[in-house]
């Protein structure tokens, strides 16, 4: 089975002018990105602020062309051409912000039938069939198709942005932060209905998030990623099982737990991220890193192969 | 005497007879302690502390049978002196640190503002402890951050900032309203651990309000987990989280991802929360409870002693000694 | 399956346009501004009708004729005549179905083009849009009268003119209004997902964002409104606009300054049709302002 999504050296670089007198510079927010994805799988993609989760979710829905690297959905080239038209059916994103992500002028089941008025052929009176379909399909009914966004719950808006993306059927639904600003028991409904559907149209999720708890629920395959650059990549239990990567460390460590163990020794990382206009040398995450040595300051890792996934870190095979 | 004693807080909107959104509550808080208010959105966990501090304004309506903080009766001071008290020995930091830190002002400035309003600090001496309070809070290179504006700082920098402005007069009760929930997961390990070190040095009392309860988990002894408007359980911790005795309680925590199977679906609370409109007769949870029984639905049951806790329940969970 | 239990009794959802009449009607100020402004629409509508005296008729024996509460007065002439005999009343009747003309055809004639030139200013940002905001910031360098003066000079006085030379400079208003709306919303998501669902620029223009700027662009689309009938007065009054005998209000008052002592009622009168209008337009404006933004800044 090929995979429904290659990326191969992903990279987004921006120009930030910094006034009149002092040149542009760059901010690298995607640097050299390769995964690849099956249909009816989920990449869980975590990360801090400025790692660049939301700039890969740009990239991979194309609202931003990437600098460089190639992106492959379904078999098909998709960066540097103008094949948007295809591009719309098959990949679609699910925003973090219920409350911003529907338009509020307009009544949702026009919202809906939208994506299918422009990319299909389909009657009004098909369109509209498809759209009740879906919307009873997340837990909606009929009656909803005519109201307006703003009376409707945090969860009821994110089930409609969930059949919205969904009603083009497509084969890659990037999804950022889709739960973080949902309750605890929403959330659970959520993620639920994201399940359901993966299992009933074979959709491939990549699952954007900060919250560890959530993605260990619904990740097959897990990308940290930091200022920009892959960290550690590879099965999602076995990470968590066996963190490689200093930063992954830090992150599960740092995630609080239900049932913490009293007396458990928290692994405090210090320090913030950094400045992303002006990035560490060698690797990026040296600064805050309680094992960096000589080497790591002077020579950027690459992403290799140590048990069973792919780590960015020198001394990997320390942990193992 | 508790630091805190609240009994029968109400708060209601519009008319006397409007549904509340705190109704009932009773909250215990000595000095030195950390209690944590778990809810959701529309438990009021919020609206109960903004009633405490005295923010709630027409036609917002506060009704309590006794609010008493270190010593004083709130509900008999004047206006000017309530603020007073409330200013020096209670302080608030928010989920949101820029929209908590005056945008206009330089750090350095608003520190010395508190200081000189609650401890008559002036000039160099001013100068001096808003350096110590920064450093304190682990501000790295603290004397160029008092010259820093709130926008030039991170997320991270921003909430330790509004923390030192908070413990600046020394208070005596600190609440956090979702403190972290804006941050980073490394940041906010950070901050909270700043937090519990800062109640820990100073004996200040530590009123954490979330919905995030693994954070809850680490940070506090004693949980009042709060739903429509009422606690619904009140207990120490690990106890509550292990074996919960409300269904509302267990439901919470069955809803979270960490108690799931991966890729299984989570066991969610179907429906939702009641709104202003549709509050049933008998137990607030009735309608949405797996465990509901007839006089669940015919009476509203209070909050009293169960095994480990205090529950609002009729048939509450897990009350068989282990 | 996740479909929530359905709420015990869901209440009934109004309509946008339900909920604004209901914010809007709790405004006494607006209420009372909109049956104003309701009467002069009757005005201008019936004029032919309401009007007891043709407004060009001049009655030579009743120059200056005082009001009909006043010493002297008759109820024929109810408020009066002017200098040259011409019923008051009638004239300010007829003067409605003018300013109101005014005010809608140069509003309308600003608002389409400021609107879709705001559009593009928005939508492309990088050579279009600062071409048209520094062509507008050139328009309002200039003081408003004085370029309408200058416009009106050109083309000459008259009612088709005046309409134009208001419009002219009422446009760079609504571009930026309209751009600065454009730009806060095009940054959000429900845009961006209308660009993943496939959607053309032009879609997205028209049909995701245009709506949701509408609110700012109706406050002053009111305000425009006012502000026309006064430059209208502005321009008759220093005799460049609409030309005697056409009974417009601010040529009334024109004509009628030397009569000041004499005969107050000529001045007065017109001045306080203005101030009326112009105010009812303004509350109206205000009410529409709080009924709207409210739901749009907080839309739940």
């Amino acid at each position: 089975m090929s995979p429904v999504l290659i990326a191969r050296e992903l990279t987004r670089h921006y120009r930030v002018s910094r006034g009149l007198f002092r040149p542009a510079a760059t901010v690298q927010a995607l640097n050299g990105l390769s995964f690849e994805l099956q249909a009816g799988q989920t990449l869980a993609v975590v990360g801090e602020s400025g790692c660049g989760k939301s700039t890969l979710a740009r990239a991979l829905t194309l609202i931003e062309e990437p600098t460089a690297g190639s992106l492959q959905i379904a078999g098909q080239d998709v960066a540097g051409t103008n094949n948007y038209r295809q591009l719309r059916r098959d990949v679609q994103m699910v925003f973090q912000n219920p409350y911003a992500s529907l338009n509020p002028r307009r009544r949702i089941g026009d919202q809906l039938a939208e994506p299918l008025a422009i990319n299909t052929d389909l009657s009004a009176a098909e369109c509209r069939a498809r759209v009740l379909a879906m919307l009873e399909r997340v837990g909606l009914r009929a009656e909803h198709y005519a109201r307006y966004p703003h009376t409707f719950s945090g969860g009821q808006r994110q089930r409609i942005a969930i059949a919205r993306a969904m009603i083009l059927r497509p084969k890659v639904l990037v999804a950022d932060e889709p739960t973080s600003a949902l309750d605890v028991s929403v959330q659970a409904q959520v993620l639920n209905l994201f399940l359901e559907l993966q299992q009933q149209f074979g959709t491939a999720y990549v699952f954007i998030s900060h919250n560890l708890a959530v993605v260990r629920h619904v990740a097959d395959r897990l990308l940290v990623m930091y200022l920009g650059r892959p960290m550690e990549l590879g099965p999602a239990e076995r990470i968590y099982r066996k963190p490689l990567h200093p930063y992954t460390q830090a992150l599960l460590a740092a995630t609080p737990s239900l049932h913490p163990e009293p007396g458990r020794q928290r692994v405090r990382l210090a320090g913030e991220p950094p400045n992303p206009l002006e990035p560490p040398a060698g690797c990026v995450f040296h600064p805050r890193c309680p094992y960096a040595t000589e080497r790591c300051r002077g020579e950027v890792p690459a992403l290799r192969e140590v048990d069973g996934r792919e780590v960015a870190c020198h001394y990997a095979e320390r942990f193992v | 005497m508790s630091l805190l004693e609240i009994d029968n807080l109400s708060v209601r909107y519009g008319p006397a007879d409007a549904p509340p959104v705190v109704d009932g509550l009773d909250l215990r808080l000595e000095t030195g302690e950390v209690l944590a208010i778990v809810g959701e959105s529309g438990s009021g966990k919020s609206q109960a502390m903004l009633a405490l501090l005295g923010l709630v304004d027409p036609p917002g309506r506060v009704a309590a049978e006794r609010l008493h903080f270190a010593g004083h009766d709130l509900l008999a001071l004047g206006e000017r002196r309530r603020r007073r008290l409330l200013g020096k020995e209670l302080a608030m930091v928010f989920q949101d640190p820029l929209a908590a830190l005056d945008p206009s002002y330089r750090v350095g400035f608003q520190l010395a503002e508190v200081l000189r309003q609650h401890l008559g600090l002036r000039g160099a001496a001013a100068r001096r402890r808003a350096l110590d309070l920064l450093e304190q809070v682990e501000i790295p290179a603290a004397a160029s951050r008092l010259d820093a504006y709130p926008h030039q700082l991170s997320g991270g920098m921003a909430q330790r900032v509004a923390i030192a402005l908070a413990i600046a007069a020394e208070p005596r009760l600190l609440i956090a309203d979702e403190p972290t929930t804006a941050l980073d997961v490394t940041i906010q390990a950070q901050i909270l651990e700043l937090l519990l070190n800062l109640q820990r040095e100073r004996g200040m009392a530590l009123l954490l309000i979330s919905h995030d309860l693994a954070v809850v988990a680490e940070c506090a002894r004693r949980v009042c987990v709060m739903y429509a408007g009422q606690a619904v359980e009140v207990g120490a911790l690990p106890g509550l989280f292990d074996t919960p005795a409300h269904p509302y309680t267990e439901a919470l925590l069955a809803a979270l991802p960490e108690a799931g199977t991966a890729r299984r679906p989570l066991r969610g609370l179907p429906g939702s929360v009641p709104g202003r409109h549709d509050r049933p007769a008998g137990c607030l949870l009735s309608p949405r409870c797996a465990y509901v029984q007839d006089d669940c639905r015919a009476r509203r049951p209070p909050l009293d002693a169960k095994r480990q806790s205090q529950a609002r329940c009729f048939h509450p969970r897990n009350q068989e000694t282990p | 399956m996740t479909t929530p239990a359905p709420l015990a009794a869901e209440p009934a959802w109004p309509s946008p346009l339900r909920e604004f009449c209901r914010a809007f009607a709790r405004n006494r100020g607006a209420l009372a501004a909109l049956l104003l402004l309701a009467l002069l629409v009757v005005c201008a509508l019936l004029a032919p009708w309401l009007a007891p005296f043709d407004p060009a008729a001049q009655h030579r024996g009743f120059l200056l004729a005082p009001p009909a509460w006043l010493e002297g007065g008759q109820a024929r002439f109810l408020l009066g005549t002017d200098e040259l005999g011409r019923d008051l009343l009638s004239r300010l009747i007829h003067g409605a179905r003018l300013s109101l003309l005014i005010g809608l055809a140069s509003v309308a004639l600003s608002l389409a083009p400021g609107v879709l030139l705001g559009l593009c200013a928005g939508f492309f940002p990088r050579l279009l849009g600062p071409a048209i905001m520094r062509l507008m910031d050139v328009m309002l360098a200039l003081p408003a009268l004085l370029l309408a003066v200058a416009v009106v000079a050109v083309l000459g006085p008259g009612l088709l003119n005046t309409v134009l030379a208001i419009a002219i400079v009422s446009l760079p208003s609504y571009v930026r209004l309209t751009r600065a709306a454009v730009l806060g919303e095009i940054h959000r998501d429900y845009v961006t997902a209308a660009r993943l669902a496939g959607a053309g620029r032009l879609r997205l223009m028209f049909v995701a964002v245009l709506p949701n700027c509408l609110a700012p662009l109706i406050v002053q689309a009111t305000l425009g409104f006012s502000a026309a009938i006064l430059d209208a007065a502005a321009l008759g009054f220093l005799g460049l606009g609409v030309q005697p005998p056409t009974p417009e209000w601010g040529s009334m008052l024109a004509s009628a300054r030397d009569y000041i002592e004499r005969a107050w009622w000529v001045v007065t009168l017109p001045g306080l049709a203005i101030l009326g209008s112009v105010l009812a337009v303004n509350l109206l404006g205000d009410g529409l302002h709080d009924a709207l933004d409210p739901k749009l800044k907080n839309p739940d």
